[in-house]
């Protein structure tokens, strides 16, 4: 391969990477601006929603690539379901470990969020076993630069890179949509801004946090079926992983900032394919917790976001 | 006393367990040892979390480096020229301390400037890459365009990690086979740090850890220097973590960079919160509690549910393990101690306000006693007359200030000067930016422009706690106590910039340290006595009724011995009675002491009362100053504050009394 078409090739995987990251993001930023607790639970949310979706696609007895008749009326349905169960979770685990301690020090719910994070990794680990799960390969995976455009070069873009925008995007514009033309999505902003005015203007301020955390779930689970159907492979501890790369990328682009945290997802996506790539994969955590913790440090309201002044 | 007896007892159990274990043949000594290198790991975290309250994710780095250190030093089979020879277990010790202890300083420093959710994330970005480090530095290959510096170069082992480690050496002690040596050697290090530990808890750094971790802002503004204090609290929780690691290491023999992941932290930080953080005595309970789970509670209830599987014909049972349930349980753990009992179990309970007391007192409760001058503390007013500048010069000389928050001016070239001994009222209406102008002499906030001289001396960009220690002490329009502080150690804050006890100094109590906190408890004392919370010095300050907490923030800002005072809104929600003895205090403290104060004060009779001049503030700008008569006729202060007919209502409300 020429040196260009790998920077090609990197910068493809950087961008479906980067995709996934940015959807988890979201419900990291979500979150934080809202009840500003950094859940840690929520990358576990995304891990078991790969899971919950291959449960799905077992159920309806998906077991090999779908046609092109299924793709249009079950990868829709494993989606609904999938993003309604690990909405549904998300919810829960905000009702019991987190609403309990609304009015606690901001440190008590942090800390039951890492206790809800183990717990869920561990569920995962007594009900899929430690070993790699294999993902069956249910999206057609299409050359697409040899078999569409006879174009014979080393660099590699299939249908599944397709699938992964084209899956992310209408999601994101979507929830941009929501949070910034409808009457739910202002009250989620105002409470984001000041939960007690938020309520003296009659905002139901608990409904808006269980709609936040339902949001965040739900992308959650569309990221970790995507996850699934690109990478053909599930694993008990990859949310912890995935959880702080996509927290990185909360943070780098503001966090409580949605197009931030998008825009970081793909930031993080990139630097972690071209680090694989150029420096060493054994190297790119450290590089990834480096761009974290400098952000956190130098810019903690992000690479974009404005400043706000801090809450006293 | 029962304080004693536990530990005595503690210690007793401790020491004669090794012979327990021989006789019954339990062979349990390793994992005991193994449990007790944990605890004194989670009384390091206890360090940071407990006391100084930054909640530390990336602990297990620190455990991981002590480890590191002593393996590296005495290990004689890494081949790099820097190791080259195995050092002595006993020098050793101390190197890992010393050199986690600096690692702490590296790492805490970047995050003093954080918020709590983001430095607890910080630390776990350490604690994760602190690990790949090591795996990685095991084998470093540097090749840039086909020129390779460095070739396969081992620092750390890399993921087979060191082995073997050296043993220590001590004569007529066999560190070989017989784990018992290794036991009382675990011990007696713990038992030392316990020690340091207590006595660091009762030290005057140790009162600078929890009030930081009260309030970090009324903290700085009592003259505690959250930079220094938060660092000593990172570098002595490593220190301690240094002497768990080094001894794990050489008691394993052999380290690997797996036995430090993410999970040892949170262990760690189950321990610490499960126990009661900032209690000694509920970490190691939390600490033994959680070893006894892991490695005896899990795997004997193993083979209890496969017994019960196999008697009553249930197959799922008989191959259950528990043991694969433990981080879920130590997660669960996490969730229901913080929604249950989230001081912990033997953390100190919030205590309601005592019942018992009120049985010999009036129901009706009775407002303090009015301060008078001979229970004013003789050495206050000999720390408060001191001083350098001429007698004519001001005491506070500010000039222009000017503060923006981004294109709102709340501070427009206000000159503001306070003549020594003399009472300055501050008033306005609402948003005038009179708190604001606080907030810039005591350097809580950076001036935009102006000057600020105190005795002679600029005092911009001084933190805050520097502007303590010069003389300028404060109260708050919200009262900041810390208030999970008892009223004395509240007041002990305010002197702690007036104490010179060192950490060896508060750890080893040398007579000049003990004479020195014995003074300040004295002096703590009589402060409370002054301000009329003679009784009340072991009361939680939360627990304090509304009035006591205003005069309690009064005399912890006498304690710092200040010479200028700044009461901000003091009388705010005090009924006509304690408003009145407030005032007296005031006054007293000017006629007795000398004492120059700077008042900001809604309630216009305490404010003419007793001010010798007063500035006017309206949208940031100064707009009369003058004595109190001429301000209430000032025409301009009619209009923008007092209102039209005040002067008739003042009037009218002193002749009824």
């Amino acid at each position: 391969m020429e040196w260009w078409e790998v920077l090609v090739q990197q910068t493809i995987n950087g961008l479906t990477r980067g995709a996934v990251f940015a959807l988890i993001a979201l419900g990291y930023t979500m979150v934080y601006g809202i009840i500003e607790l950094i859940n840690f639970a929520h990358g576990d949310v995304f891990m078991l929603g790969l899971f919950i979706s291959l449960f799905w696609f077992t159920l309806l007895g998906v077991t090999k690539t779908l046609t092109a008749w299924q793709l249009v009326t079950l990868l829709p349905l494993v989606f609904a379901l999938t993003m309604l169960s690990t909405a549904a979770l998300n919810v829960a685990i905000d009702r019991a470990a987190y609403r309990p301690l609304r009015r606690s020090p901001r440190l008590a719910p942090l800390i039951t969020a890492i206790g809800v994070s183990f717990m869920l990794e561990n569920i995962a680990l007594l009900w899929q076993g430690p070993a790699p799960i294999a993902y069956p390969d249910v999206f057609p995976s299409v050359d697409i630069l040899r078999e569409w455009f006879g174009v014979d070069s080393a660099i590699f873009l299939t249908t599944k890179d397709l699938l992964v925008v084209g899956a992310t995007l209408p999601l994101m514009l979507a929830l941009h949509y929501f949070v910034t033309r409808t009457t739910w999505g202002k009250a989620m902003r105002a409470t984001a801004q000041d939960r007690e005015t938020a309520a003296a203007m009659g905002i139901n301020v608990e409904r808006t946090i269980l709609l936040t955390f339902f949001l965040g779930g739900a992308l959650a689970g569309a990221a970790g079926l995507i996850q699934g159907m690109y990478y053909n492979i599930g694993q008990w501890w990859m949310g912890y992983q995935a959880g702080l790369r996509a927290f990185t990328a909360a943070v780098i682009g503001g966090i409580g900032n949605m197009p931030g945290a998008a825009l970081g997802g793909l930031a993080i996506g990139f630097l972690s394919a071209w680090s694989d790539q150029y420096i060493s994969a054994r190297w790119t955590n450290a590089i990834v917790f480096s761009i974290l913790i400098l952000v956190l440090v130098f810019r903690p309201h992000g690479l974009l976001g404005e400043r706000t002044p801090e809450k006293v | 006393m029962r304080r004693a007896s536990g530990w005595t007892a503690l210690a007793a159990a401790l020491v004669l367990y090794p012979f327990v274990d021989r006789a019954l043949g339990l062979h349990t000594i390793h994992a005991v040892s193994d449990g007790m290198v944990y605890v004194l790991l989670a009384l390091g975290l206890n360090i940071v979390v407990g006391y100084a309250g930054l909640l530390d994710l990336g602990y297990a780095a620190f455990f991981a480096i002590g480890a590191y250190a002593m393996a590296l030093l005495n290990s004689p089979l890494l081949g790099s020229p820097l190791y080259g020879h195995a050092w002595s277990f006993w020098l050793c010790i101390w190197a890992a301390a010393a050199v986690s202890a600096l690692l702490g300083v590296v790492i805490g420093a970047p995050t003093l400037r954080v918020r709590g959710d983001y430095l607890a994330i910080i630390t776990l970005g350490f604690g994760e890459i602190i690990p790949v480090a090591i795996r990685n530095l095991g084998d470093i290959t540097v090749e840039i365009g086909g020129w390779r510096p460095i070739e396969r170069l081992n620092l750390t082992g890399g993921e087979n990690g060191v082995n073997p480690v050296g043993r220590p050496y001590l004569p007529g002690v066999s560190f070989e086979t017989d784990p018992a040596p290794w036991y009382f050697l675990i011990l007696v290090i713990g038992a030392l740090s316990v020690w340091a530990m207590s006595r660091l808890q009762d030290s005057r750094l140790g009162r600078a850890w929890m009030a930081i971790r009260e309030d970090e802002t009324a903290a700085d503004c009592t003259g505690v220097n959250p930079i220094s204090t938060k660092l000593l609290a990172f570098a002595l929780g490593a220190w301690f973590s240094g002497f768990a690691g080094s001894v794990y290491a050489a008691k394993l023999q052999a380290i690997t960079p797996g036995a430090f992941e993410f999970q040892v932290s949170i262990m760690l930080l189950c321990m610490v919160v499960l126990g009661g953080t900032g209690s000694l005595k509920g970490v190691i309970l939390g600490g033994m509690l959680i070893t006894v789970f892991d490695r005896v509670l899990l795997s004997q209830t193993t083979f209890f549910v496969r017994w019960v599987g196999r008697t009553i014909g249930i197959p799922a049972l008989t191959t259950a393990d528990l043991t694969l349930w433990r981080w879920f349980f130590f997660g669960l753990g996490l969730v229901l101690v913080m929604l249950v009992r989230p001081q912990g179990l033997a953390g100190r309970r919030v205590r309601p306000i005592a019942v018992v007391d009120d049985v010999d007192q009036p129901t009706v409760q009775e407002a303090a006693p009015a301060a008078r001058a001979e229970s004013i503390p003789p050495w206050l007013r000999e720390r408060v007359q001191r001083g350098g500048g001429p007698e004519s010069a001001p005491i506070l000389e500010v000039r222009g200030l000017t503060k923006r928050f981004g294109g709102v001016i709340a501070l427009n070239g206000v000159d503001l000067s306070i003549p020594r001994g003399a009472i300055v009222g501050l008033i306005g209406p609402n948003g005038a930016g009179k708190t604001t102008f606080f907030n810039v002499v005591t350097g809580l906030l950076r001036l935009d422009g102006g000057r600020i001289t105190f005795d002679g001396a600029s005092v911009v960009g001084l933190r805050p706690n520097a502007i303590v220690a010069r003389g300028i002490a404060r109260t708050f329009q919200s009262i900041r106590l810390f208030p999970h502080l008892t009223a004395l150690d509240n007041v002990l804050v305010g002197q702690h910039c007036r104490l010179t006890a060192t950490v060896t100094g508060g750890m080893f109590r040398t007579p000049a340290v003990v004479a020195e906190e014995a003074r300040a408890r004295a002096r703590a004392r009589e402060l409370l006595a002054f301000v009329g919370l003679g009784g009340k010095g072991a009361d939680l300050a939360r627990n304090l009724a509304y009035g006591d907490q205003r005069r309690l923030e009064i005399a912890r800002a006498l304690a710092t011995e200040p010479r200028l005072l700044l009461l901000d809104e003091p009388s705010a929600g005090m009924n006509p009675r304690e408003t009145e003895t407030l005032t007296e205090l005031i006054g007293l403290l000017r006629r007795e002491l000398a004492l120059s104060v700077l008042l900001i004060e809604h309630h216009m009779e305490v404010v003419m009362g007793i001010s010798d001049r007063i500035t006017v503030l309206d949208y940031g700008t100064r707009i009369a100053e003058g004595g109190p008569q001429e301000i209430q006729r000032h025409p301009r202060v009619i209009e923008a504050y007092l209102g039209t007919g005040y002067e008739d209502e003042l009037a009218a409300r002193r002749g009824a009394r």
